[in-house]
């Protein structure tokens, strides 16, 4: 089962699963998700209805998680949950979700979540947006990350959306499209024949429960040339960018009557990384070429994430304050006295007849 | 050889006395430079009346140990004219009232006496 949580989060769930979990601060905006199962509504405790969204304020969805966590907390296990991390109610209510899995005890492989979370693009989105991302980042991911309590991670960047200028509905279909590439890979192993190695479910569960980032993709696999080359020239533009990796897994589709042993090059290069991948080798007849899908677990500290964020932030905020500058007049300098303005002050209050007295007695 | 106080320890010494001042020694030096300036006496007993009437004391004790320390630290002369003790605001005392002026340390009030 999938869950989607905020506006941008039941937009990809529900496009992934027709019956997806669909949670929301505002009515409004789950009854205009199209397609999707169940709708929760989390409560705001709004005097006049919830027809408002969290309005990218991260502590409004936070509260608004007290409301449905009991719920949230039984419907995530072993499922896979979407949500931004720029707007208000995902961010604040995954907040609350990462916050109870850090506190667990233990949580067994089969009860991990998948997360799979939305970023915004730094360079031209809201500055709201990356200081709610850098806060998310740096506080209940880091925290859950260090637990070793939740499951793969995938961190999709809305880069191409703006880059390409994509609208949201086609950008919401590439990155469902490019997931189920890489969640189809036990499926594959159940309907192709199989050549060499083998990745059942149960493999693919266990190597998504595992608490890491996950960066997958796929291409046409070239075998004359190097492995390295091709996955450097092949990352997922939709996702951030993979550090080194601690864990891999692959599928290699071969074309009908293709050679079986294309694979042990690309062994031999996880190998020398000190990575032993899960793998299998299948013939799969509809194609005409090989066709790899890789998966790469690693391990950045969020801290890291959180500071090329912090960059951006701060170069925004720099921005702002040119600009503010550059809208409005510049202002005078004020060269104040404070001697003579105590003068004048002595004389509004009708004072100085006084020290005019003294003046006049020769006593000043 | 008797030690000579430097201009900068004069200062030093008037700020002190300065920053001792209370609201009753700020008015004796405000109202008796009032007076001066119409030519009136102002005396212990018109002083004594004006804090009783604007409740700030209501002992005459309290209105001579004022003036009296106005007077030891020279910001006041006490003069005995008529059977009355009548007061006179020294040019430090003066100096002294301008500096409490400027730096509105207490607000203004009117003396009964003066206001007639």
């Amino acid at each position: 089962m999938t869950l989607g949580i905020g506006g941008a989060g039941c937009k990809l769930a529900a496009l992934l699963d027709d019956s997806a979990v669909l949670v929301n601060v505002s009515e409004t905006e789950l009854a205009k998700v199209p397609g999707g199962g169940r709708r929760i509504l989390a409560s705001l405790h709004a005097g006049k209805g919830q027809f408002k969204g969290s309005r990218k304020d991260r502590r409004l969805g936070l509260d608004a998680y007290l409301s449905v966590k009991r719920e949230l907390l039984s419907l995530i296990k072993g499922n896979m949950v979407f949500s931004s991390t720029g707007g208000g109610t995902g961010n604040g209510i995954v907040s609350g979700i990462l916050g109870d899995l850090t506190d667990e005890e233990d949580i067994s492989t089969e009860d991990k979540t998948f997360f799979a979370f939305l970023l915004p693009y730094a360079k031209l989105e809201s500055s709201e947006f990356i200081s709610n991302t850098s806060e998310f980042l740096a506080g209940p991911l880091a925290g859950a990350i260090d637990s070793g309590n939740t499951g793969n991670i995938v961190l999709f960047s809305n880069r191409v959306k703006f880059e390409k200028r994509l609208s949201e509905q086609k950008f919401n279909q590439m990155l469902i499209e490019s997931l189920k590439v890489f969640l189809a890979i036990p499926d594959k192993n159940d309907q192709f024949r199989l050549l060499d190695g083998h990745i059942d479910h149960e493999d693919f569960a266990l190597f998504s429960s595992k608490p890491y980032f996950n960066h997958f993709t796929y291409f046409d696999y070239n075998p004359e040339q190097s492995f390295e080359k091709q996955l450097t020239q092949n990352c997922n533009p939709l996702l951030l960018a993979p550090e080194a990796p601690i864990e891999a897994l692959f599928l290699l589709e071969v074309p009908a009557g293709g050679d079986p042993t294309m694979f042990y090059s690309i062994v031999e290069y996880f190998t020398d990384k000190k990575v032993s991948p899960i793998y299998s080798v299948v013939e799969n007849p509809s194609l005409k070429a090989p066709f790899i899908t890789v998966s790469l677990l690693y391990s950045r500290k969020p801290a890291e994430l959180v500071n090329d964020f912090n960059i951006i932030a701060e170069n925004h905020a720099q921005a702002k304050v040119q600009k503010s500058l550059d809208q409005y007049v510049s202002l005078a300098r004020l060269e104040v006295n404070m001697a003579n303005k105590a003068r004048e002050e002595v004389k509004l209050r009708g004072e100085e007849d006084v020290l005019a007295i003294l003046k006049r007695l020769g006593k000043l | 050889m008797s030690e000579k106080l430097s201009s900068h320890e004069s200062q030093e010494l008037f700020e002190a006395q300065l920053s001792r001042l209370g609201e009753a020694h700020y008015l004796v030096l405000l109202w008796s430079a009032k007076s001066e300036g119409k030519a009136w006496k102002y005396n212990l007993t018109n002083f004594f009346d004006d804090l009783k009437h604007l409740g700030i004391t209501r002992t005459k004790q309290t209105a001579v140990a004022v003036i009296e320390a106005m007077a030891s630290l020279c910001f006041i002369e006490l003069r005995d004219e008529s059977n009355r003790k009548n007061i006179y605001i020294t040019k430090y005392g003066a100096k002294a009232l301008a500096r409490l002026l400027e730096a509105r340390r207490y607000e203004s009030k009117a003396s009964a006496y003066l206001e007639v």
